[in-house]
C-alpha cells in the first residue's frame, strides 16, 4: 500500500487496507444492530452459523480472486469453473469412485480450468476480462452438454462434515474458511511469491525488469485460484448432494465485489485477505438479514451493485489527487 | 507505440479484418447449410434480420465505447436493455401511451449511460468495474421492482417495429439498424468528431494536449452505448409485445464479443461499424444455423467463447508480428 500513499505525507495512524477493514468492521456492527433490532432470529447462533455455511463456497473463491487481483488480473469464469469441478465430481462419484479419488480428481479439474485461464491471458495475450468472458461461455458450454437441462442428484455426502460438522464448540466451516485464508495468507505475505503479485499488480513491465517471471507467476495465481474453485466446487456438492445447472451463477461477481469491497484495488497492487474475508462477511450478512426483513432477494444485486457503486466512487475520490491511480 | 501515419494507414489493418471476416462469414453459411438443409432458403434471410436489430445496436454502442479508449468498456447494456424495458412496460401500465412511453424510455438509457459514463470518466474507475457495478444495479432494479414478472399485454399495434416487415425485410433493421449503422459509420469516417474519437483511442494524452475534451468526448460515447441499447430493448418490447426484465441477460457479453470480433481494439483506437456488422451476420447466423439443425444452444455459447477469445489473441499476436508494440 505504501506505494499508493508515496505522494502524500506518512501521516496515518493507519494504512489505507487497514482504515477499510475498520470501516467494514463497523459497517458490519451496524448492519448487525439493525438486524437484530428488526428480527429476533438474526442473532442466534443457528441463523449465524448457516450464514455461513451458505458463505462457505464464497468466501473460499474469493480469497483466490484477491490475489488475482493483486496482480491486476481479474476472472469472471471463477463460476464456471465450479459449475464444471462440481459436474466432474458428480460424474465421478457417480461412476463409482471412492472419495480419496473424487476429491483430487475435483481439485485438478478446477486447477486445469484456472491455468487455462493463465495460458490464455499470458501467452496469447488476450486481456484477461476478455479471455476469462471468453472461457465463461465455454465453461458454461460444457457444463450444459455434459448434464443437459438435468440434475445431477442423489450424491454421497461423505465431505458434508467439512460443512455441518462441529468441532466442540468450532464449527468445522469455520475451520475450513481458517485454513484456505491461513494457506492463502502465506502465500502472499510470507513468500518472495507475493511479493511478486504485488511486484506484477503495480506495474508489470518493471516486475519484469527486475526479472520476475511474470508468466509463470500469472499462471500459478489463475491456477490457484482454479484449485480453490475446485474445492468451493467439493464442498458444494458435499453441502447440497447434487449438482444443478445453476450452479455457480453468481459467485463471480460476488467474489469481485467482496474482493472490492474489502479494500484491493481493482487496478492491482494494492490489498489484503482480511478486508476480503469482512468483504464476504458483510455481504452474506446483508443477504441474510435482508431475508430475514421479509425484503425480496431480488434486491440483492441492487444492493451489492449501489454499494460497489459507492465503494468505488469514495476510492476514485479519495485518490483524485493521485497521479498513479489515474 | 500507437504512431501512425494519419488516416492513411490506420485503413489497412480494418480492411484486412474486414476479408477475414467475410471469409469467416461464408465459412460459417457453408457450415450451417451443410448441417440444417433448412438453412440456405430465401426465407431465411428476413428470419435472420429479424434477430439481427437488438444485437446490432448493442455491438453498435459497444464499438464506440471501446473504439473511444480508456479503456472502454460497458458490461451493463444489457441490464440497460432490461430496466428501459421495464419502465417502459410499467408506464404503459399507468396508462402512458406507449410510444411516448417509448421515448421517454431513450431518455432513461441516455441518463443510464451518463452515469456510467460519469463514473468511467469523470470519478476514473476503471470502465470494466464501474459497468460491472451498474449492470448489477440496473439488472437487479430492472427484476426487483417487477418481482422478477414480465409485463405484458402490451398494443399489438406497437408490434409494427418488431414484428413487422416492409419490402420483406424486417421494419426494425430497415428503418432502425440501418439507418443507425449508416450514421455512425459516417460520423466515424467522415466528420469530425468521428476523428476524435478515434484520436481519444489511439493516445488520449495526445489528444487532450492537441485540446480536445477528452472526458466529454467519452461521456458521450457511453450515453450513445445507452441510448442504443434503449432502442433495442424497444425493438424487443415491440417484438414479444412484452417488457422481460431480464430480456438484456448476457447480451452485454455478447455485445462485446460482437465488436472485438469486428475488428475493434480492446485498447481502443480502431475499429469500425463495417467490421461489426459482419460480426452480427456472423454471430446470428452460428445462432440461427445451429438452432436450424436442431443442435444444443450449448454449442453457440462455446463457439462464441472460443470466438471471443480467437478474435482478440489473434490481433495481438498479429500486431506483435508488424512490430506495432514498442
Amino acid at each position: 500500500m505504501a506505494s499508493v500513499a508515496d505522494t502524500r505525507p506518512a501521516l496515518r495512524f493507519v494504512s489505507p487496507t487497514a482504515s477499510r477493514e475498520l470501516a467494514l468492521i463497523a459497517a458490519i456492527i451496524l448492519v448487525c444492530t439493525v438486524f437484530t433490532v428488526a428480527s429476533p432470529y438474526f442473532l442466534s447462533v443457528n441463523n449465524l452459523v448457516q450464514t455461513m455455511r451458505a458463505g462457505l463456497e464464497l468466501s473460499i473463491v474469493s480469497a483466490g480472486m484477491t490475489l488475482v487481483i493483486i496482480m491486476g488480473g481479474i476472472d469472471v469464469s471463477v463460476g464456471g469453473i465450479v459449475a464444471v469441478s462440481a459436474i466432474v465430481i458428480g460424474k465421478a462419484y457417480q461412476a463409482g469412485l471412492p472419495v480419496y479419488v473424487v476429491t483430487p480428481l475435483g481439485l485438478m479439474a478446477g486447477t486445469a480450468l484456472g491455468a487455462f485461464n493463465g495460458f490464455v491471458t499470458t501467452k496469447l495475450k488476450v486481456p484477461p476480462i476478455i479471455a476469462t468472458l471468453g472461457s465463461m461461455y465455454i465453461f458454461s458450454a460444457i457444463m450444459f452438454l455434459v448434464i443437459g437441462g438435468a440434475w445431477i442428484s442423489g450424491l454421497p455426502g461423505t465431505l458434508s462434515p467439512l460443512v455441518n460438522g462441529w468441532l466442540g464448540f468450532l464449527p468445522a466451516s469455520a475451520l475450513v474458511i481458517a485454513v484456505v485464508y491461513a494457506i492463502a495468507w502465506v502465500l502472499l505475505r510470507k513468500l518472495p511469491y507475493g511479493n511478486h503479485l504485488y511486484a506484477i499488480g503495480c506495474s508489470e513491465p518493471s516486475a519484469r525488469l527486475v526479472g520476475i517471471n511474470v508468466d509463470r507467476t500469472k499462471i500459478l495465481t489463475y491456477a490457484f485460484l482454479g484449485l480453490l474453485a475446485g474445492l468451493a466446487a467439493l464442498l458444494y456438492v458435499a453441502r447440497m448432494r447434487n449438482v444443478e445447472i445453476n450452479i455457480g451463477t453468481t459467485i463471480a461477481l460476488e467474489a469481485i465485489a467482496a474482493t472490492i469491497l474489502g479494500g484491493t484495488s481493482i487496478r492491482g497492487g494494492v490489498g489484503s485477505l482480511l478486508g476480503t474475508l469482512l468483504g464476504v462477511v458483510f455481504i452474506r450478512i446483508m443477504q441474510n438479514g435482508l431475508v430475514l426483513m421479509g425484503i425480496s432477494s431480488l434486491w440483492e444485486t441492487v444492493i451489492i451493485g449501489s454499494l460497489l457503486i459507492c465503494v468505488l466512487t469514495a476510492d476514485a475520490l479519495r485518490n483524485r489527487n493521485n497521479p498513479r491511480a489515474q | 507505440m500507437m504512431s501512425r501515419l494519419a488516416g492513411l494507414r490506420a485503413g489497412d489493418p480494418l480492411r484486412a479484418r474486414l476479408f477475414m471476416l467475410l471469409a469467416l462469414w461464408l465459412v460459417a453459411i457453408v457450415v450451417m447449410s451443410l448441417l440444417s438443409p433448412y438453412f440456405l432458403r430465401a426465407s431465411t434471410v428476413p428470419y435472420l434480420l429479424q434477430y439481427v436489430p437488438i444485437l446490432g445496436l448493442l455491438g453498435l454502442g459497444q464499438t464506440l465505447v471501446i473504439l473511444g479508449g480508456g479503456p472502454g468498456i460497458d458490461l451493463s447494456v444489457g441490464s440497460i436493455v432490461s430496466l428501459v424495458g421495464v419502465a417502459v412496460g410499467g408506464l404503459f401500465v399507468l396508462g402512458v401511451d406507449i410510444w411516448l412511453a417509448s421515448a421517454l424510455g431513450l431518455m432513461l438509457g441516455a441518463l443510464l449511460g451518463f452515469v456510467n459514463g460519469v463514473l468511467v470518466n469523470v470519478l476514473r474507475i476503471p470502465s470494466l468495474m464501474a459497468t460491472l457495478a451498474t449492470m448489477f444495479a440496473f439488472g437487479g432494479l430492472a427484476l426487483a421492482t417487477t418481482l422478477g414478472s414480465p409485463i405484458g399485454g402490451l398494443p399489438a399495434e406497437f408490434g409494427w417495429l418488431g414484428q413487422g416487415r416492409t419490402l420483406g425485410l424486417p421494419n426494425a433493421f430497415l428503418f432502425v439498424l440501418l439507418p443507425v449503422a449508416v450514421i455512425l459509420h459516417v460520423m466515424i469516417t467522415r466528420t469530425t468528431i468521428g476523428r476524435h474519437i478515434v484520436a481519444c483511442g489511439n493516445d488520449d494524452r495526445a489528444a487532450h494536449l492537441s485540446g480536445l475534451p477528452v472526458v466529454r468526448i467519452r461521456v458521450g460515447l457511453y450515453v450513445l452505448s445507452g441510448v442504443l441499447a434503449a432502442l433495442g430493448s424497444i425493438i424487443a418490447m415491440s417484438w414479444f409485445l412484452a417488457a422481460r426484465p431480464d430480456a438484456g441477460k448476457g447480451m452485454e457479453l455478447l455485445a462485446v464479443t460482437i465488436a472485438v470480433l469486428g475488428g475493434t481494439h480492446i485498447f481502443g483506437g480502431t475499429g469500425g461499424v463495417p467490421g461489426t456488422i459482419i460480426a452480427i451476420l456472423i454471430v446470428t447466423t452460428l445462432q440461427i444455423g445451429l438452432q436450424l439443425a436442431n443442435i444444443s444452444a450449448a454449442w453457440q455459447l462455446g463457439l462464441i467463447g472460443v470466438l471471443l477469445i480467437v478474435s482478440v489473441s489473434r490481433l495481438s499476436l498479429w500486431r506483435r508480428v508488424k512490430g506495432a508494440r514498442a
